[in-house]
């Protein structure tokens, strides 16, 4: 394991961010660095996952992370951009105004290879259908705070259905206040409260590991 | 359907006390929000005037045929930002979102890392009252008594009603935790960097406020002659922090609180959301009785009935989505489950898991009341 790869499984947020700087100064390439940075995101991960390290631990690797492909995203040239593992389109419906859980996500989406279009909060039901039609992704993940947004993405999700959108894509939902009964309402193939289980769900999807 | 022979207080005390009462008691958390909902009024209007909160509780108390003891619910969320008790930005049907959205509170970066200090030395309610709360309120100063004098009439006129129908509020003394108010006002992410990176002004202001609480709301809790007062916690649990954080930051100014308030028989109602699984152990260490553990449906509430059952009451757990999007019988069945094994020797309340949804179903709703009395 490189140092970097350990700074950031120890959440040494200072050094893990000096470290970067450090080997940009000395010439290193930007895909070795941001290797080494996912290297370390999934130890975080495995640990996450095996009840040794808990939902702030992974927000801080989270943080550790954006901060770190921050200062590589200026080195990066287009021949050393990687494909994307798949497209993700995530939403707070309307009705709801939070995005911490949502945010996280996206964060350990990007860790993954992920490109990721993120509406946002209160998203309408129709603007939803739009971005679908217009992004085209793998996966929607619709994030729920508060029970009142399960009507507008009960909406979005049957009007995919409707427009013929719905089988080309997975659909995620996830937040405090989801259930199993959640998912079948909404007509949801996946549910977890667990940002790194529904990130692990998609990789398996695309045939990732 | 069983005949009552215990009155709602000595129900509830009884499994307050751990002793079984003639049936499980009915708590539901309804405040204002959900008492719009299934009383057919704008979440617009619930949100700007407290006639028409508290006339919208007791019409779904009346309706739905009453419980056991009622969560205090007359404010409007202006009054509760004015208070103190939420800190932070809100967003108000009718003002901010629309009529049909239940008010929301805005979780965002507004306090700063040399604010800890602020508040250790001063103390949070000078801090905030001088400075913070004109951080996020769009109120104007010369506004403020004028909804403070509302709150007061909103809530004489609760305690009223209350009194017609010989029902009492479960509690009227409240306080979020430190630990859990500063999260909010700092936000999550910002807060979780100085727990990790900064430990020392964090533990500075919440010792602060922890001695504040001790005083102020030991002296609201005798006042209010309920024997109870409520302390809210969604985020210190083993679904976000390590047991060495929760054991640092929160448990043993936690202690000191119940302990304190014990001291006098005033019993600590927890409001824990999220999974407490890994933490239900610690409350071993509180005096036998001394609080109540109110869990979301998220903490398994069996395991906290084996690990806690004949130490501290429980209370709980029906899930918001399942009251917003379940069908009735599978209300019945969730509760009738809880009542049989939980209820069984005494020391459980049978309430919602957070708050009753604003959209939760009549029928729902209405399947979990009558679950008490099958």
């Amino acid at each position: 394991m490189s140092n970097l790869d350990q700074l950031i499984e120890e959440l040494k947020r200072d050094e893990a961010l000096g470290e970067v700087e450090l080997r940009l100064a000395g010439g290193e390439s930007v895909t070795a660095i941001l290797d080494d940075c996912r290297a370390g995101m999934a130890r975080v991960g495995e640990l996450f996952q095996e009840g040794e390290y808990f939902l702030a631990d992974l927000i801080l690797s989270a943080e550790i992370f954006k901060s770190a492909a921050a200062l590589l995203e200026p080195h990066i040239n287009p021949e050393q951009q990687q494909k994307a593992l798949g497209k993700v389109l995530l939403a707070t419906m309307r009705g709801d105004i939070h995005d911490l859980g949502k945010n996280i996500l996206a964060t350990l989406f990007r860790v993954h290879s992920f490109e990721v279009h993120d509406l946002g909060v209160n998203v309408e039901p129709e603007d939803l259908v739009q971005e679908v039609k217009d992004f085209q992704p793998d996966f929607v993940g619709i994030s729920a705070l508060i029970t009142t947004s399960f009507e507008s993405a009960k909406e979005a999700t049957d009007q995919l259905e409707k427009e013929g959108l719905r089988d080309g894509i997975k659909i995620l939902v996830g937040g405090a206040v989801t259930t199993p009964e959640v998912k079948t309402y909404l007509g949801a193939d996946f549910q977890t409260h667990d940002a790194t289980a529904g990130v692990a769900y998609c990789v398996n999807a695309m045939g990732g590991c | 359907m069983k005949t009552d022979v215990m009155t709602s207080q000595e129900r509830l005390w009884a499994a307050i006390h751990l002793e079984q009462p003639d049936r499980v008691p009915l708590v539901p958390t309804l405040l204002p929000e959900p008492a719009a909902g299934l009383a057919g009024v704008s979440q617009a209007t619930i949100a700007s005037d407290n006639s028409e909160v508290v006339k919208a509780v007791f019409k779904v108390f009346d309706d739905y045929g009453g419980w056991d003891a009622i969560y205090p619910a007359s404010y409007i969320p202006v009054q509760l930002q004015l208070g103190g008790v939420f800190p932070m930005k809100i967003k108000v049907p009718g003002q901010h979102i629309a009529d049909d959205i239940p008010f929301q509170l805005e979780e965002v970066e507004i306090l700063r890392l040399e604010d800890y200090d602020k508040i250790a030395e001063v103390g949070f309610d000078a801090f905030f009252n001088e400075d913070f709360l004109w951080r996020v309120t769009d109120v104007a100063p010369d506004e403020v008594r004028g909804h403070m004098d509302n709150l007061m009439i909103g809530g004489a006129s609760f305690l009223e009603e209350c009194a017609n129908r010989d029902v009492q509020p479960l509690f009227l003394a409240s306080g979020m935790h430190p630990f859990f108010k500063l999260s909010l006002m700092r936000s999550l992410v910002p807060f979780t960097q100085d727990i990790y990176y900064n430990p020392e002004p964090v533990e500075r202001a919440i010792r602060r406020m922890t001695d504040d609480l001790l005083v102020e709301q030991k002296l609201s809790a005798i006042n209010t002659g309920l024997g109870m007062w409520m302390c809210c916690e969604e985020r210190a649990g083993g679904y976000f922090f390590r047991p060495e954080i929760f054991e640092r930051f929160w448990w043993p100014y936690t202690k000191e609180l119940v302990e304190s308030q014990w001291s006098e028989g005033i019993v600590t109602l927890f409001h824990l959301d999220t999974c407490w699984d890994k933490n239900l152990h610690y409350f071993k260490e509180l005096p036998k009785g001394s609080a109540i553990l109110e869990l979301d449906g998220t903490t398994d509430i069996f395991l906290a009935k084996e690990i806690l059952g004949d130490h501290l009451c429980l209370k709980g757990d029906v899930p918001a989505a399942l009251l917003a999007v379940g069908k009735p019988e599978e209300v019945t069945n969730y509760c009738r489950e809880r009542i049989e094994k939980v209820g069984r020797g005494g020391g459980y309340i049978l309430g919602t898991g957070c708050s009753v949804p604003p959209n939760a179903k009549p029928e729902n709703f209405r399947a979990m009341i009558e679950s008490v009395h099958q």
